[in-house]
């Protein structure tokens, strides 16, 4: 691949060629010989740069950090609905010696639905310490309580809005809005993949749904659309019109194959110098070799039965999620810089029932999730892997009072759980705390943004220097907000 | 200067943190009590000395240093380089040391000893009191935010009018809402900490939040000192602007465009009209020339895709060929311009200006606008029209302020035209009524929205820069941010909010169409048409009810028996017997009874349900057919509109850093302060209606269709100019400031904009002056000379090769095939989502409309056209991208409309042209590449065709060998040909 982008065969006036303005986006993994001239000139870079343009040249080809990475790539477990802290990865003992005492002003001025509010509420679960770390972990999530010495949870997070749309923007894009980049999009602008024949940034959402915001979750905003999540399905054909509904016969196809390379070199041929006909064709051929590489990619049927058993592809509970965790960690192995796997609905989002509710969820995450911890580390993965667990908010330590229905829990942004392991990550290690009911994070509180600057950070990106240029403004995730890198938490 | 707003999430956080450290302020301080020497009072003592020697800089509007001394909030939040005040501590207070250095006020005589004594004692002894808010802080960020709902412009319960400090002082029904100098006295406070107000129960319906504690002690402070009014007048722009200078107004975009002479040039044998003059001279200055002319087909394939988004037809081209006259092109491009698939090609660049969406957009479920289909319709009937540019305009930004439409009962189809114009400011993002989405700061983003839709559409401005600070490179200062956001105000008041929709949540009883942002106005006869087609629906709709009733009735009464039974004995007999009785008659114990134990003595269909199983089932089963009707319904024709809503919009503010907790001056609806020369001033006048609107867009689109207005007649004619040529004269078309591109050509632009204010601002004639020109029926060849002296066509040294956009794209496989539904406006066509994901519409019974017909949402972009850079519109889009990625290979390879398109053009060219092969490829070559093939491209492409017949012949063969399948394999065989030349780079470039 590398040999490819150093081609200089092409004369430098060919790059002149292109009009200022000239693809605001280009191709993913293209690999025309002039396309690929161009694309490292310079010339070509600063006349993008003059227009005010997007600077940098859009591809995926492999770029070098800002720092020595202790990451190559990432897997997010996203719990889409907002997992309850104080049910899951924060004990809350006070909990239970304020039970039913009302909230205070200040919490009743910050909430959403005032007229269900109900009083303090202590967990229905135990907790109790696990590994040699002795992290406190709620019993529905034994899997997990298992790599208790390997993840390191941060109990301080918060986020500013109390809606999933806001928050979920928040969490993705730093942003509460949407149209803006998100994290995978700046880090491949910023890295670019290792593995040219599959997208850099796979969404492998649950095939019951997306998740609230839909596919604005993994946008590229103002970001060149290349850097944009690629929705790869579980189940049936893994990329958008990767196969044809009917296919032709092979020879029909090697015919027609044949005849639009010879009606394209012939329009090439009229049109001498422009390079973007050329690219064109590239696309062609990547599309060609993305129907094998994908689907070799993610047939876990490859896979050993002990590995299947430990992902829970044998159980009805954990087949789904088991599945695309399986998938996840396929397609790192193969250079692919991040997966984003994402849950079906709500099943975090217990505003009602919430005992029932997270049996449900843990049930079915639970077990995978730990799977891949345990198989990325035999493979020897997990040491430049970032997995990272958490959702786009957590719950209130207050009961909430639906009209019908049993207890829940309602939005909780003030403080929140997330864990983190692999890719630089402290091993059984707790950072950060929430107040004494659990509501707000006062110990080491981590904002949305310095989250994102300590994954930027592991992967190698500074976050003060990972900036695009748009309209006369230097645009950055973490933007103008204060953002910090966790360095409590790096190995 | 730290620019951090329009980048801090509406300040969440930093608003706590403020609120945390005046909370630490208050709590840590409590200090100096107990001394005898009373405090410096603030506002007689302190702030006299402030307003004589600093506010000249400091004040809320120029912050110079981000620092205003106008309040003690103010002061105490400090500036860029952080606190200018450490409570107690002078000696480390900036402030204090550049005062008592000398340091400050700069540039003037210094402060006295006794005021510099006076500010160190202020400062040293701190009285707490001193975080008293403002009346601007207490009106504007806590009661306004909270109270106004029930206690505003159009509701005031207990007759309570909460929006100023009058209504406060003089209260409602029970009195005073407070008593100024006793905050404990004060009704407004008691129900506060009673936690009465605002009511739980009520707060999320009409989306207020309580008073933190932090809110509730600078309620307390301020009426404890008096409740201080703060007398504030608006903002007046000074004679001698420090913010905005003549220099300013000296940049090229702001002045107003000049006539200049046409320059002198060698090659007039290569004019047809002045543009070409001017790029002529550009070009020989550098060597250069036209490129050749391209030939009658490829300018024709150009004109058409250009003009109106399709190729043409096999017998439109015969008839171009045989036409020989001279004038042929031209009378071509008369034809497409008067086609009525002119409006909708270019209705489309309009559009993503506009940021046109079928959906709310934004933070939100994306819910459907049923209505605003119409504005697309009005965009494409005006531009077929040719409407004039500031006609265009002036509908559009005041469409409801031209004529009394409240006053009307009836209306000409023109005034129906105007409201709905007026759908252009409600094209953004609006996600308020949404989830958890209508909070003040949700409010205030939509009319951000629409505010730089506005500006960088129209004026070719990133005013929205100045949201939150002074633009960092424009003459754009925050306060005309305000002020032109201030005349959007009378319609989009973020402190008495409409409902952008009817579908809204959360809302309860407030969700109605008076509470709306649509106007119920319609022509009588479109009425009658939808309540004609809604009447049988309807009927059916009654009737299933009533059979949900019908099975309800027997087991109703049933359920009511049981539920008497659990009630004593006695209580049912005196029930039942206060029941049977004529009402008149009845006792007032009776009353009582019946009263409360109504819920005995009803059932509800809920109940029902949970009790009879065989009512649930049923009930359930005619619900959803009910349901269905009811998705049948046509639903009311409404008007998506903007419109005054009448009376005083609460004022407008500049927001520091663009935060409502963060108020500052109040200012007048304005017009950027830079755009002076050649226009007379922003001016509201009287409408002399008989309903009352404010005048103040109308007097904004007067001010900005005068024809000498520096930037409205440069913007629009560099769309057109973009639209025929790929790229701006100024590239950037919503940047014409500092950091926007310059002209290539300034003269020309200059020269355009005149020419097309003076054509009575016609776009179909500034259409005809470009595309008849020589530099537009240049070939697209790159010589080796274009090579080395043009090579980015700044100059125009030949007519760009571009892909075709994805509307384009899309329209044209569909026409080809035969297979383009050609029915005009109305409510855009339904999308449906695949199982894999991708998004396509629901086929008409006619086949497919044109793109601009499907529905628009920001959530769900249909697949084909997002794949080729059809934009997101966050909010809008000036300028598409351009992309070259694989899944618009996948696209064109592999996607159902792509291949099911190729089967029809294949079916169509059968039923044609017969079964003649050397023809059939003839006329492929017509239909997608606007040509007939070479000799040596007929007799290879036969022979390809012959073979994929062949090959498809022993396909079939082997799957179902007793068929008559040679025919079948014919159709194939063509069909696979097809696909091949619609994937090919021929069909996709226009040349």
């Amino acid at each position: 691949m590398k040999s490819l982008y150093k081609d200089s065969s092409l004369s430098r006036k060919s790059s002149l060629l292109i009009r200022r303005g000239f693809f605001s986006r280009v191709g993913d993994g293209l690999h025309g010989a002039a396309l690929v001239y161009l694309l490292s000139n310079d010339l070509f870079s600063m006349d993008l740069v003059q227009s005010g343009g997007s600077g940098k040249i859009a591809d995926l080809k492999s770029r070098k950090p800002h720092l020595e990475p202790k990451a190559k790539s990432i897997i997010q477990l996203f719990m889409n609905g907002g997992p309850s802290q104080v049910d899951l990865l924060d004990p809350k003992p006070a909990l239970e010696k304020y039970a039913g005492q009302s909230p205070s002003r200040d919490l009743i001025s910050e909430i959403r639905a005032v007229r269900e509010a109900g009083g303090l509420m202590p967990s229905p679960f135990k907790f109790s310490k696990h590994g040699e770390s002795g992290i406190e972990i709620s019993e529905i999530m034994p899997h997990l309580a298992s790599q208790a010495d390997d993840i390191t949870v941060i109990r301080s997070m918060f986020t500013p809005h109390m809606a999933h749309e806001s928050s979920l923007f928040t969490m993705h894009s730093g942003r509460m809005f949407p149209g803006r980049p998100s994290l995978g999009a700046w880090i491949v602008y910023g890295l670019g993949s290792e593995n040219q024949d599959l997208p850099a940034y796979v969404v492998l959402d649950d095939p019951k749904g997306l998740p609230i915001n839909d596919i604005q979750n993994w946008q590229a905003g103002y970001l060149p659309g290349v850097y944009q999540g690629t929705r790869v399905r579980s189940t049936g054909s893994p990329l958008l019109n990767l196969n044809p509904k009917e296919k032709w016969p092979n020879p029909v196809a090697k015919l027609s194959e044949s005849l639009l390379r010879q009606l394209d070199q012939s329009h090439l041929k009229k049109h001498p110098g422009e390079a973007e006909l050329e690219a064109r064709i590239s696309g062609y051929e990547l599309a060609a070799r993305m129907q094998l590489t994908a689907s070799d990619a993610l047939d876990v049927s490859k896979e050993s039965a002990a590995t299947k058993e430990m992902y829970g592809l044998n159980q009805e509970q954990t087949a789904s999620y088991g599945k695309r965790c399986l998938m996840a960690r396929r397609l790192v192995e193969r250079g692919v810089r991040l997966v984003q796997v994402y849950i079906e609905g709500q099943i975090w989002d217990n505003h009602t029932s919430i005992t029932k509710g997270l049996n449900y969820a843990c049930g079915k995450t639970d077990q995978p999730a730990a799977a891949l911890l345990v198989d990325l580390k035999q493979r020897g993965l997990l040491d430049d892997t970032l997995v990272v667990w958490g959702g786009e908010f957590g719950r209130q330590p207050i009961a909430q009072k639906p009209v019908t229905g049993e207890v829940g829990r309602d939005h909780g942004p003030s403080g929140f759980s997330v864990w983190l392991a692999g890719g630089g990550i402290k091993r059984g290690f707790v950072y950060g705390a929430t107040d004494e009911i659990g509501y707000r994070a006062v110990e080491n509180p981590v904002s949305v943004h310095d989250f994102h600057a300590t994954i930027l950070h592991l992967l190698g990106l500074d976050h003060r220097k990972l900036i695009y240029q748009r309209e006369g403004r230097s645009e950055r995730l973490t933007d103008e907000f204060p953002a910090r890198v966790v360095s409590e938490i790096i190995s | 200067m730290i620019w951090r707003s329009q980048h801090s999430d509406r300040g969440v956080f930093k608003e706590k943190l403020v609120s945390f450290i005046i909370v630490l302020m208050v709590v840590v301080n409590p200090l100096s009590f107990a001394q005898n020497e009373s405090p410096p009072d603030f506002q007689s003592e302190i702030l006299p000395i402030f307003k004589n020697h600093c506010h000249q800089c400091h004040n809320s509007e120029i912050s110079q240093a981000g620092l205003s001394l106008e309040t003690v909030n103010d002061v105490l939040k400090g500036g860029n380089s952080g606190p200018v005040i450490i409570q107690n501590k002078p000696m480390e207070s900036q402030l204090f040391t550049l005062i008592n250095s000398g340091t400050m006020p700069m540039g003037q005589s210094q402060l006295s000893q006794k005021q510099i004594d006076l500010i160190r004692r202020w400062i040293k002894m701190g009285d707490s009191s001193q975080v008293a808010t403002s009346e601007r802080e207490i009106m504007a960020s806590i009661l306004g935010a909270k109270c106004l709902p029930c206690h505003g412009r159009r509701r005031q319960e207990a007759g309570l009018d909460l929006r100023t400090r009058e209504g406060l002082l003089k209260g409602g029904k029970s009195g005073p809402a407070i008593i100024s100098g006793n905050p404990e006295k004060s009704l407004l406070l008691k129900r506060i900490v009673a936690q009465e107000m605002p009511p739980p129960k009520l707060q999320e319906e009409f989306s207020v939040r309580g008073l933190s504690s932090s809110e509730l002690e600078k309620l307390r402070l301020w009426i404890a000192k008096g409740a201080p009014s703060d007398n504030e007048t608006p903002l007046k722009l000074p004679v001698k602007d420090p913010l905005v200078s003549d220099q300013d107004r000296q940049f090229w975009s702001f002045q107003p465009p000049k006539r200049s002479s046409l320059p002198k040039i060698k090659g007039m044998n290569r004019v047809r009209n002045p543009v070409d003059i001017f790029l002529l001279s550009q070009l020989e200055k550098k060597g250069l020339s036209f490129s050749p002319e391209a030939d009658r087909l490829t300018l024709m394939r150009r004109i058409y895709f250009n003009l109106v988004g399709l190729p043409p037809t096999p017998e439109e081209v015969e008839r171009f060929l045989k036409n020989d006259s001279p004038k042929a092109y031209e009378q071509l491009v008369d034809q497409l311009l008067e086609s009525t698939f002119y409006g909708e090609r270019w209705a489309r660049y309009w559009l993503d200006a506009v940021g046109y969406a079928d959906s709310e957009g934004g933070v939100s479920s994306d819910t459907i606008r049923p209505h605003a289909f119409r504005y697309r319709d009005y965009v494409i009937r005006s531009l077929n029209s040719d409407k004039p540019y500031d006609q265009f305009l002036l509908e559009q930004i005041a469409g409801d302020e031209l004529f009394d439409y409240r006053a009307s009962t009836t209306y000409t189809q023109r005034q129906l035209d105007q409201l709905v114009a007026t759908g252009f400011l409600r094209m953004g993002p609006d996600s308020t009524y949404g989830t958890e989405q209508n909070y003040l700061p949700e409010r205030l983003d939509v009319v951000a929205t629409q505010v730089e839709i506005f500006s960088s559409t129209v004026m070719g401005l990133t005013l929205a820069c100045a949201r939150c600070h002074d633009h960092k490179y424009d003459p754009l200062p925050q306060r005309d941010y305000y002020r032109l956001s201030s005349i959007f105000q009378t319609a989009y008041d973020p402190f008495d909010w409409l409902s952008p929709n009817v579908d809204c949540i959360g809302v309860g009883a407030n969700c109605n169409e008076s509470n709306t942002r649509l106007l119920p106005v319609t022509l009588p006869n479109e009425e009658k048409i939808i309540k004609a087609y809604n009447f049988p629906i309807q009927m059916k709709i009654d009737q299933l009810e009533n059979q949900v009733q019908e099975q309800a009735q027997p087991l109703r009464e049933k359920l009511i028996e049981e539920k008497l039974t659990l009630l004593p004995k006695t209580i049912q007999k005196d029930l039942k017997a206060a029941k049977t009785i004529d009402p008149k008659k009845r006792t007032k114990i009776q009353q009582y009874l019946l009263n409360k134990f109504s819920s005995s003595l009803q059932a509800t269909d809920i109940e029902l349900k949970q009790r009879f199983d065989v009512f649930l089932k049923k009930a359930e089963d005619i619900e959803k057919q009910i349901k269905d009707q009811k998705k049948k319904l046509k639903s009311k024709p409404m008007i998506r509109a903007m419109f005054d809503m009448g009376g005083q919009p609460t004022p407008t503010r500049i927001l520091g850093r663009g935060e409502y907790t963060n108020p500052k001056s109040l200012v007048h609806p304005g017009v950027p302060s830079v755009l002076k020369n050649g226009v007379s001033d922003y001016k509201i006048q009287d409408s002399n209606f008989n309903t009352a609107t404010s005048g103040r867009r109308l007097a904004l689109a007067k001010w900005l269709i005068q024809p000498r207005h520096a930037l409205t007649s440069r913007v629009m004619v560099n769309r057109i100019w973009q639209n025929h040529f790929g790229r701006g004269l100024v590239a950037t078309p919503g940047n014409f400031g500092v950091t926007g591109e310059r002209p290539s050509h300034p003269k020309l632009l200059d020269w355009l904009a005149q020419e097309f204010v003076e054509n009575g601002w016609s776009i179909k004639k500034l259409h005809r002056i470009i595309v008849t020109s020589t530099a537009y029926r240049q070939k697209s060849h790159i010589s080796q000379k274009i090579q080395e002296l043009d090579p980015s066509n700044l100059l125009v040294s030949r007519f760009p090769l571009r892909r075709l956009d994805a509307d384009a794209l899309r329209d044209s496989i569909l026409k080809i095939a035969g297979r383009l539904d050609l029915t005009a406006f109305g409510p855009a066509d339904e999308l449906e989502v695949k199982l894999d994901g991708e998004v396509v519409p629901k086929p008409t019974q006619r086949g497919y409309r044109r793109s601009i017909y499907l529905m628009q949402r920001r959530s769900k972009p249909i697949s084909m056209l997002e794949a080729f850079d059809a934009p997101l519109l966050v909010p809008n889009c000036l300028k598409r991208p351009h992309s070259i990625v694989s899944s618009q290979a996948l696209q064109l390879k592999n996607s159902d409309l792509v291949n099911e398109s190729s089967r029809h053009m294949a079916g169509r060219i059968i039923d044609e042209i017969g079964d003649n092969l050397e023809k059939q490829v003839e006329r492929v070559y017509l239909l997608t590449l606007t040509r007939s093939p070479s000799s040596e491209e007929r007799t290879s492409a036969l022979v390809v065709l012959k073979k994929l017949i062949l090959e498809w012949k022993k396909h079939l063969q082997s799957e179902i060998p007793a068929q008559p399948i040679s025919s079948r394999a014919s159709w194939l065989g063509l069909s696979s040909f097809c696909h091949t030349y619609l994937n090919s780079g021929e069909f996709l470039y226009v040349n």
